[in-house]
C-alpha cells in the first residue's frame, strides 16, 4: 500500500502525492517512514526531507514544524519547504548572511526575534546542504 | 421648487462624492485581492493543523498541558478582531452585536481600533488592545496571542474565545464567536461547524490506536499547542482583514452606484426646472407684448 504525503506551509501546499517512502528530519533525529507505520506525532526540525517515489529520490529542504502520521497518511506542517531544484544558492547565502549579522547584536534583540533569526539560519543551512547533496 | 443654481450645486457635490467613493472602491478592491489571497493561502495549513489536533485530542490526557484542561469558568476571555478604519458597511456593527450578547463576566482584548473604541464606549472590561498593521505581520499578532495565553495560564481568564468576521466570499462575511481555549471541546466544536458547512473531515473509522510521540508527548504538546493557538488566531486575523476589505469594497461600490443614480435624478430635476423657467419667461414676454399692443 502506498503512502500519501502532504507538505503544507502557511503560504502554500508545497507537495501532495502518493509516495513509497520518506525520511523526515525530527528534533530527535531522522525518521524513515514505510507503509504500515504506527500513528505518530513528531516535531520536525530544519533539515532535508527525502521522498522516494518510483525509485526516484526527491529532496526538499524544510523549516521547523510538525508531522502527523496516521494510517499511511503523512501530513507535514512546516514553516517553510522548498524543492531542492528551486533553491537559489546565492539568495540563500544572502539571507543567511543577513540573519547572522542581525544575530551578532543578540543583546539588543528580544528572545522571540533571536529565535526566529536562528530559525532562518538553520533553514538556510538545511537548504544549502540539501542542495549540495541533490546535485 | 429649488432654483436651478441650487440643483447645479448639489449635482456637483454628489459628483465629487462619487469620485471619492470610486477611488476608495478601487483601493479597497486591490487590497481585498491581496488580503483574500493571504487568507486563502493560509487555509490548508490551518485546516491540516486543526484536523491534526482534533485527531490527537481524544488520545491525550488533559493533564499533559494546561491548554487542554477544562476548568470552571469564572471569567471568559474574549478577543475581538475588528478593522482599524470605518466605512466598511455593517461589518463591525455585526461583531459588536455578538460582543453585546455576552452577559457573563468577561475580560476583553482587542485587535483593531474600532473594537477598542466600542469596548471603551460600552464600558466593558478592556484589558489590552494591540495595534496590528493592515498587512498583518505574524510577529505583531504573536505579541497579542502570547499576552492572552499568559493571562489564560495565570488564571486571569478561564477561556479564550475570539470574535471575528469569517470571510466566506466577497459578498458574505459572517461574524462568529469561536471558542479556542481550553482545547478539550475542539472536536465537539469542529463536528458542529462541520454540520454548518465547515471543512473538518472526521476519521472514517473510529480509531482506538493511540498516537506515539517523538520524542515524548509532553515535549511535542508543549510546542504544538501554543503554536496552534498562535497560528489559529493569526489565520483569524487574516480572515478578518480579507472580510474588512471585501466589506469596504462592497460598501463603496454601493455608495458609488447610489451617487450615480442620484446624479441622474438631480439632472432630471435640473432640466425640468430649467424648462419651467424658460416657459415662464416666454409666457411673461408674450403677456407683456400682448398688453402693449
Amino acid at each position: 500500500m502506498a503512502l500519501t504525503l502532504e507538505i503544507v506551509t502557511p503560504e502554500a501546499r508545497v507537495y501532495s502525492d502518493t509516495i513509497d517512502t520518506v525520511v523526515i528530519p525530527t528534533t530527535a533525529g531522522e525518521i524513515g517512514i514505510l507503509p504500515g507505520h504506527i500513528a505518530l506525532v513528531a516535531q520536525v526540525a530544519e533539515g532535508e526531507l527525502r521522498v522516494t517515489k518510483d525509485g526516484k529520490q526527491l529532496i526538499l529542504a524544510v523549516g521547523g514544524g510538525f508531522v502527523e502520521i496516521d494510517r499511511d497518511k503523512i501530513s507535514v506542517l512546516a514553516e517553510q519547504a522548498i524543492n531542492v531544484e528551486k533553491i537559489d544558492v546565492s539568495a540563500v547565502e544572502i539571507a543567511l548572511k543577513r540573519a547572522q549579522d542581525a544575530l551578532k547584536e543578540k543583546s539588543t534583540l528580544d528572545p522571540a526575534q533571536v529565535e526566529s533569526l536562528e530559525g532562518v539560519v538553520r533553514f538556510a543551512f538545511a537548504q544549502l546542504s540539501a542542495k549540495r547533496r541533490g546535485r | 421648487m429649488a432654483s436651478t443654481r441650487d440643483i447645479r450645486r448639489r449635482i456637483k457635490s454628489v459628483k465629487n462624492t462619487r469620485q471619492i467613493t470610486k477611488a476608495m472602491e478601487l483601493v479597497a478592491a486591490s487590497k481585498m485581492k491581496k488580503a483574500q489571497q493571504a487568507a486563502l493561502a493560509g487555509q490548508p495549513y490551518a485546516h491540516l493543523l486543526t484536523n491534526m489536533l482534533a485527531a490527537l485530542a481524544p488520545h491525550v490526557s488533559d493533564q499533559l498541558h494546561p491548554f487542554l484542561a477544562r476548568r470552571t469558568v469564572k471569567t471568559r476571555g474574549i478577543l475581538l478582531i475588528t478593522s482599524d478604519k470605518g466605512l466598511c458597511g455593517p461589518l463591525n456593527a455585526n461583531l459588536f452585536k455578538l460582543a453585546t450578547e455576552i452577559k457573563t463576566p468577561a475580560k476583553f482584548y482587542s485587535i483593531g481600533r474600532k473594537g477598542t473604541q466600542f469596548l471603551a464606549r460600552s464600558k466593558r472590561d478592556l484589558v489590552a488592545d494591540f495595534p496590528v498593521q493592515d498587512r498583518a505581520p505574524f510577529s505583531e499578532v504573536k505579541v497579542a496571542v502570547e499576552f492572552i495565553a499568559k493571562q489564560y495560564l495565570d488564571g486571569v481568564i478561564d477561556t479564550v474565545e475570539v470574535i471575528f468576521p469569517r470571510f466566506k466570499n466577497t459578498l458574505v462575511q459572517e461574524p462568529v464567536l469561536r471558542p479556542l481555549l481550553p482545547l478539550d471541546n475542539l472536536r465537539e466544536y469542529l463536528e458542529n461547524s462541520q454540520r454548518h458547512g465547515g471543512v473538518f473531515q472526521p476519521d472514517e473509522a473510529n480509531r482506538n490506536q493511540p498516537f506515539e510521540f517523538e520524542p515524548d508527548a509532553k515535549t511535542v504538546l508543549s510546542a504544538l499547542l501554543p503554536f496552534y493557538v498562535n497560528r489559529e488566531i493569526y489565520q483569524f486575523v487574516l480572515l478578518a482583514r480579507a472580510s474588512e476589505h471585501s466589506a469596504r469594497m462592497v460598501a463603496m461600490k454601493t455608495a458609488k452606484d447610489n451617487a450615480t443614480s442620484l446624479v441622474g435624478e438631480l439632472t432630471l430635476q435640473y432640466n425640468k426646472a430649467r424648462q419651467a423657467a424658460i416657459t415662464q419667461e416666454i409666457v411673461e414676454i408674450a403677456a407683456a407684448s400682448f398688453s402693449a399692443a
